[in-house]
């Protein structure tokens, strides 16, 4: 009795862990399952529910691609990838410029480096919501703290939220300061890791401080700078929350993202199909970026 | 080697002799940095300050003046508004997702590190792909399911969708399978059960990691808006973020706006203050992003 009950534990001991396949699946099972239910099937519903009408009640039929065709004739659609590429192309190269020159000061400055980095850093530690509504009021044409600074000099006011021409630049500015500490952090890290040797070896042979920089320091942070400039794109067209709360939108939809149409075709008129079929082009932009940059990086390596 | 996660040891390169000896250019940049450190602080110094302004008046000059501080403001939004419920909602959104969060993707790190099992690099790779799906994509599936399952405006519609985080299992996979197998199999070989194995070498060794990644999961749901916002439909239900949003569209006094904002900074800080060690040198290794 004894032995027979002994003999299976050792060979599961002589034979290890590897043997044992079950171990390994029930400690996968807690998140496997979640996965399943709330990863994958929603990226699978988000498909199908594309090709048909569904609507709050729940009842649906299949259209087919009517949804996409639907898009390319939706003037609103059109705006809002309007107002989603303009505003990537102001806030993506605004957000780097201001982490790679704040990165660029901190390797240089030895004074004070940590406490400058943790301020640096502290905006992207709040929400987007919270950044929002504090420039939402730095903003204000009437009561402002910008427009009461520009006052000084006699100057103003500007409704800067208020006008087509500068809200997207105004909220951009906004999304750059809540969230530049992030990327000028992978870019520190990037600076720090160029060979001091080569910049010392292009001293000797009598380069100035911007020809080591263009030669030397930006190739060699070209991999990290490149993986910062793609996070922040596909963050860029993703925007929403700063929109929502800054301008709802406005004015006449002048600052109305992708994301904010995707919002409102689900929430305000409960357009579930037509919404899934935006969330796909989101996916797909978003996915077109991604493989960009993997060709990119990857013939460089 | 339980420090993993910080950023190894760079050679301080600074001192090099890029640095300009002449003394106008050498105090340039510092006081360019400065410069550049005040204009990032100035939105939040504004924001307490208008928050503790007289209520009536114009916001500049009047905040400025310290005769004029008042708690006024403070008092009537915790009043007007359900901001300590929406405190309540945010810290029960966020400390269960991290503790979930943790658990979860660390058992299953340990697996997909440790275990072999059939599917294992399929699924594997699975949970890679959907990293490259925007939330937002899913949006609408996800709120059906969750409306499917009854679970609109309740604490489980709310957390339970959230907790299949992949980048956390991707983080924890990498840091335990750096751990030495040899650990793991003097164990076995000791007799002691698989949940001991886990709970007594794997979690206390991956202590930092998970310090570092709780911080992350912790900021992510505290900060998160789009998701409260779709499940949390009635008022009790409604997070900081959410609450902050509506408050400041309902014609609240700017002042009191401001109270509000500063009271759901205040946690963020807190973290920040406690823990900034572990995040600023972990995201140069990482890459990980809210």
């Amino acid at each position: 009795m004894t032995d027979t009950l002994r003999q299976p534990a050792s060979s599961l001991r002589r034979r290890g862990p590897r043997r044992r396949p079950w171990v390994g699946l029930l400690f996968v099972a807690p998140m496997l399952a979640l996965f399943l239910v709330f990863r994958f099937l929603p990226v699978v519903g988000a498909f199908l529910l594309s090709l048909t009408d569904y609507r709050l009640s729940g009842r649906w039929t299949f259209v087919a691609v009517d949804n996409y065709t639907r898009l390319l004739q939706d003037d609103l659609f059109r705006q809002s990838l309007v107002v989603t590429l303009t505003y990537t192309v102001i806030f993506v190269p605004l957000t780097v410029l201001l982490s790679l020159g704040t990165a660029i000061m901190l390797q240089q400055v030895v004074w004070n480096r940590g406490f400058f980095r943790s301020v640096f850093f502290l905006p992207y530690v709040t929400s987007i919501v919270l950044a929002a509504v504090i420039w939402k009021w730095i903003y204000d044409a009437q009561d402002g703290l910008l427009n009461a600074v520009l006052g000084l000099v006699s100057v103003g006011p500007v409704d800067f939220l208020g006008q087509s021409g500068s809200v997207l630049a105004s909220i951009a500015v906004t999304s750059a300061w809540k969230g530049f500490g992030y990327s000028m952090l992978i870019l520190l890290a990037g600076l720090q890791a160029v060979p001091k040797s080569y910049l010392d070896a292009a001293m000797i042979d009598g380069a100035g401080s911007w020809q080591r920089f263009r030669y030397i320091t930006l190739p060699q942070l070209r991999p990290v700078l490149f993986f910062v400039l793609v996070i922040e794109t596909i963050g860029a067209f993703q925007v929403f929350d700063a929109m929502y709360v800054m301008t709802g939108g406005g004015p006449v939809r002048s600052s109305y993202s992708l994301v904010y149409l995707l919002y409102d075709s689900g929430f305000k008129y409960f357009d579930f199909g037509y919404a899934s079929a935006i969330g796909l082009v989101l996916f797909l932009i978003v996915l077109i970026v991604s493989l960009v940059q993997r060709r990119l990086v990857g013939r460089d390596d | 080697m339980v420090n993993l996660l910080e950023r190894p040891k760079v050679q301080d390169r600074t001192e090099s002799p890029r640095v300009d000896r002449r003394p106008v250019a050498r105090l340039t940049l510092p006081t360019l940095l400065a410069l550049t450190a005040i204009v990032t602080v100035v939105p939040f110094a504004a924001m307490v300050l208008v928050a503790f302004a007289p209520p009536s008046g114009r916001t500049f000059p009047d905040a400025l003046n310290p005769a004029n501080f008042t708690f006024e403001n403070f008092e009537r939004v915790l009043s007007s508004s359900d901001i300590p419920r929406w405190t309540v909602n945010s810290l029960l959104y966020s400390l269960v997702s991290v503790v979930c969060v943790l658990l979860f993707a660390s058992m299953a790190g340990y697996a997909f590190a440790k275990k072999r099992f059939p599917g294992r690099d399929i699924m594997f790779w699975a949970f890679l792909a959907t990293l490259m799906v925007p939330f937002q994509a899913t949006l609408i599936p996800s709120y059906i399911l969750v409306s499917r399952l009854d679970w609109v405006d309740s604490f489980w519609g709310l957390i339970v969708p959230t907790l299949a985080n992949s980048q956390a299992v991707f983080l924890l996979r990498q840091f335990i399978s750096q751990l030495p197998d040899e650990l793991f199999e003097a164990a076995e070989i000791d007799g002691a059960p698989e949940w001991r194995i886990f709970t007594q070498i794997v979690l206390p060794l991956i202590r930092p990691a998970l310090a570092t990644l709780g911080i992350f999961v912790f900021l992510w749901h505290w900060n998160d808006f789009l998701w409260p916002l779709v499940i949390g439909q009635s008022a009790e239900m409604q997070t900081l973020t959410v609450g902050l949003a509506t408050l400041q569209t309902q014609a609240v006094p700017i002042n009191q706006v401001m109270a509000g904002a500063t009271i759901t900074v205040v946690p963020s800080l807190l973290v920040f203050g406690l823990l900034q060690r572990y995040l600023t040198d972990s995201i140069a290794m990482s890459g990980l992003k809210g």
